[in-house]
């Protein structure tokens, strides 16, 4: 027999399989309009962003493009000595078309970036270029400022030459690619932002550690009380988690200053004289306290929802086989939470390493962490590229970190509930 | 995909437009400030020109009107900011450029606009609006004996306590300049001269760093600025900096016991621009001339101690005292221009500020990171 006669028909004659696969694919469509919407949503708010981003950090067309005869010129330029006539003569009528377009002052802003005091010898080439000279542009231009007769200004401008450029990720970093092509550190007075990084992260970890040493204790008394009493408790739990944050940033404030109410209440009952009050505030104590209490809810949440699901029964049966309380806790009831502790920790330490508003309000000198050095960037000195780049360098970081947890304990084992 | 996130954000600016349409939308610092604006000028000027005048509250910076325009939708129409972002956005087109004298109206008494105000702008773009102070105060209550002079703010074996300081660099550095024994010089240039020099910057910090390590001294670190007079009537520090009209806010609005010592204080500037291809440009424009005039920037005084840009404002005032809102104060003395509050002062230097913010900006945060 020939397998044609052996396909099934449908009643109008068509092959049973084509019929299906037809409706399958009607199906396939109707599911795919159906997730269409949240699709469009992810790629509209999550991907063309951070695409965006990351265009932003790594692009320079703009400087490149302003002065096409500088960086010519400048291509056999070593870097060592104060450039030649000819780059001086191509960055003067490079100059000079873009004051006649109104757009030099991009190009202020974006050398400043590179290297400070730019800004104002432009502002001034500008003022003094109308009475020059043709020819020797050279001295003309050094006799503007004395700054311009500074190699490293040479330097700085050099470095722009590249289209696209990772300059921004190293400064993230504290580093910058010097005339040699080395890598190499920033002075030591600017170093700032390995500081910060390392600061940021030491904050998530021991906010992350001291929410789940609190939150561990509450998540298992919720589970296993009695409805009536877990349901106040609960409500104690999600009253803060609903109270705006600025709101519990600013109570901690009256709570913790120096003049507070806790440090009068440890006054009252004699445990520090009125003169040596400690200070909780405006330090990383305060940091502390405040994000921990904030990011509390988002550890026992899951915990709860973890712990509710264990049978109590199991250490019963732990108990019976042998084992000390505290050997059936911690073989069989731990284990068994990992999925929540993994989903809070991570929940927990993810929003920490982003914070911002909280650090900024009660940290103090030692408070400041990226996150605010971003906002900085995007919102006083307007160095976008900048910011772009160090707040992917903190996605990757986040993304780094979910990656080592998935090796470590597995994301199909996180439960959120 | 640019073109794309261009388009998001027009779209996003879109809706916010429909509301602001056919009005002047002025964005300002908000608060008590903005409150003075709206009350002293903006107000009058609406009802003189019979133009909706709308004002809403931004927290400074040229972030927000750069993607308005960016997204090719501006809804600012009037900017109230520092002289740095005057330069900057002059610089990069996003501003109107003025012809002054025929722009803003001239003084009562005929005096023209460019000379009436108190020097000439940092920029094209830019009309004076007031003038501040950042100043230090202290608590009565909590320090004993009278501090007179910029040095005092130092001095923690006379005046043991914490101190608030301003969170970034700006102006910290001119003031520990100031307090360690420079003479500011012709408005502040000696200061600035010093703080070119790798070891004049040194010397501010040192000065700095060494008040905020002190064990008799300390330093709480203010952004906002509600917070300094707050600090001090709450105890949490003996001394502060901070704007004088917040200081005065809280001395004669709310009666707390704070002290203004304007030894050392820096003046500095508070401008407004006019953003180019804003939504109702040519009502903007007649309403910025309306309320910079005369009577316009005396009016927004009679709420809050920032002194108005024009000298003429001032014989307003004068004649018109007592012209705090209580009608019993007498604000003329309280202008941080007045002659007994400028013995000894420099004036921000927005062009040194837009050349090294940056890279004073990184070192400043390196050495409180350290701290």
């Amino acid at each position: 027999m020939s397998s044609k006669s052996q396909k099934i028909l449908t009643t109008d004659g068509i092959p049973l399989e084509e019929s299906l696969k037809k409706a399958e694919r009607k199906n396939k469509i109707k599911a795919f309009l159906l997730v269409a919407p949240l699709l469009l949503f992810l790629i509209i708010t999550y991907v063309f962003p951070i695409g965006d981003m990351l265009f932003r950090s790594v692009d320079d067309r703009m400087v490149t493009n302003m002065l096409p005869k500088t960086f010519k010129a400048m291509e056999e330029w070593d870097g060592k000595e104060l450039p030649e006539e000819e780059v001086f003569a191509a960055f003067y009528l490079d100059y000079k078309k873009l004051v006649e377009e109104k757009t030099f002052g991009k190009l202020a802003t974006q050398l400043n970036f590179e290297k400070n005091g730019f800004k104002s010898i432009l502002k001034k080439l500008k003022r003094k270029m109308k009475k020059f000279e043709e020819g020797n542009y050279k001295e003309q231009i050094m006799g503007v400022h004395k700054r311009w007769a500074n190699v490293e200004y040479w330097r700085a401008l050099k470095r722009r030459t590249p289209s696209y450029s990772y300059s921004k990720y190293l400064k993230g970093v504290d580093m910058y690619e010097n005339e040699d092509g080395k890598i190499v550190q920033v002075p030591e007075d600017r170093r700032v932002h390995k500081i910060l990084w390392v600061r940021t992260i030491e904050v998530a970890f021991f906010v992350t550690v001291l929410c789940f040493l609190m939150a561990y204790p509450i998540a298992h008394l919720l589970a296993t009380l009695p409805m009536k009493y877990s349901n106040l408790l609960m409500i104690c739990v999600l009253l803060p988690f609903w109270t705006s944050l600025l709101v519990r940033t600013a109570s901690w404030m009256i709570l913790l200053q120096q003049q507070g109410i806790v440090n009068d209440f440890f006054v009252w009952v004699g445990l520090v004289t009125d003169d040596n009050r400690p200070e909780m505030m405006y330090n990383k104590t305060g940091t502390y306290v405040a994000m921990t209490q904030i990011l509390l809810p988002f550890m026992v949440l899951p915990l709860y929802s973890v712990m509710k699901t264990i049978s109590p029964s199991l250490m019963r049966a732990g108990k019976s086989l042998g084992g000390t309380p505290f050997v059936a806790f911690w073989k069989v009831y731990f284990p068994l939470t990992i999925p929540g502790i993994g989903a809070g920790c991570l929940l927990v330490f993810i929003l920490a390493i982003g914070y911002y508003i909280t650090p900024a309000l009660v940290g103090g000198a030692s408070g400041t962490l990226i996150s605010n050095q971003i906002a900085y960037h995007m919102k006083s000195t307007l160095d976008w590229s900048f910011a772009s780049a160090m707040g992917l360098m903190l996605l990757t970081g986040v993304l780094a970190i979910y990656w080592i947890y998935n090796k470590l304990v597995g994301v199909d084992n996180i439960k959120l509930g | 995909m640019k073109k794309l996130s261009k388009l998001l954000l027009a779209l996003s600016f879109a809706l916010s437009i429909t509301s602001s349409a056919f009005a002047v939308t002025v964005a300002s610092w908000g608060g008590a400030y903005t409150e003075s604006q709206k009350l002293g000028y903006g107000d009058p000027t609406a009802k003189k020109l019979g133009v909706e005048i709308n004002w809403v509250d931004y927290s400074g910076g040229l972030s927000e009107i750069k993607a308005q325009k960016e997204a090719g939708a501006i809804v600012w129409d009037i900017i109230d900011v520092f002289a740095m972002d005057t330069i900057t956005g002059c610089d990069e087109g996003l501003f109107v450029e003025f012809d002054f004298d025929k722009d803003f109206p001239a003084a009562p008494d005929g005096t023209p606009a460019s000379q009436d105000f108190f020097t000439t702008m940092p920029s094209k773009c830019a009309v004076g609006n007031i003038l501040y102070s950042w100043n230090y105060a202290y608590n009565t209550k909590n320090v004993k004996g009278t501090p007179k002079t910029i040095k005092d703010f130092f001095n923690t074996k006379k005046f043991p306590g914490k101190r608030a300081i301003y969170k970034s660099a700006l102006t910290n550095l001119e003031i520990a300049l100031a307090a360690d024994g420079i003479k500011p010089g012709k408005g502040g240039a000696k200061i600035y001269k010093a703080l070119e020099t790798e070891k004049g910057v040194n010397r501010a910090m040192d000065k700095i760093k060494k008040l905020c390590t002190d064990p008799k001294g300390g330093c709480v670190f203010w952004s906002a600025g509600a917070q300094p007079p707050e600090l001090l009537m709450s105890g949490e520090v003996v001394m502060a900096t901070g704007w004088n009209g917040r200081f005065f806010n809280a001395t004669v609005g709310e009666g707390a016991p704070i002290k203004q010592v304007w030894d050392g204080q820096g003046l500095d500037y508070e401008y407004f621009v006019l953003v180019a291809g804003g939504p109702d440009e040519a009502n903007a424009k007649k309403a910025l001339a309306e309320m910079t005039s005369t009577e316009g920037l005396a009016g927004s005084a009679k709420y809050i101690a920032y002194a108005p840009w024009r000298k003429s404002s001032i014989g307003v005032m004068a004649k018109g005292e007592p012209w705090y809102k209580d009608g019993k104060t007498n604000m003329v003395p309280h202008m941080p221009t007045a002659p007994s509050n400028t013995k000894n002062y420099f004036l921000v230097d927005p062009i040194f500020w837009a050349d090294n913010g940056t890279e004073l900006g990184e070192k400043w945060e390196a050495m409180k990171a350290g701290l």
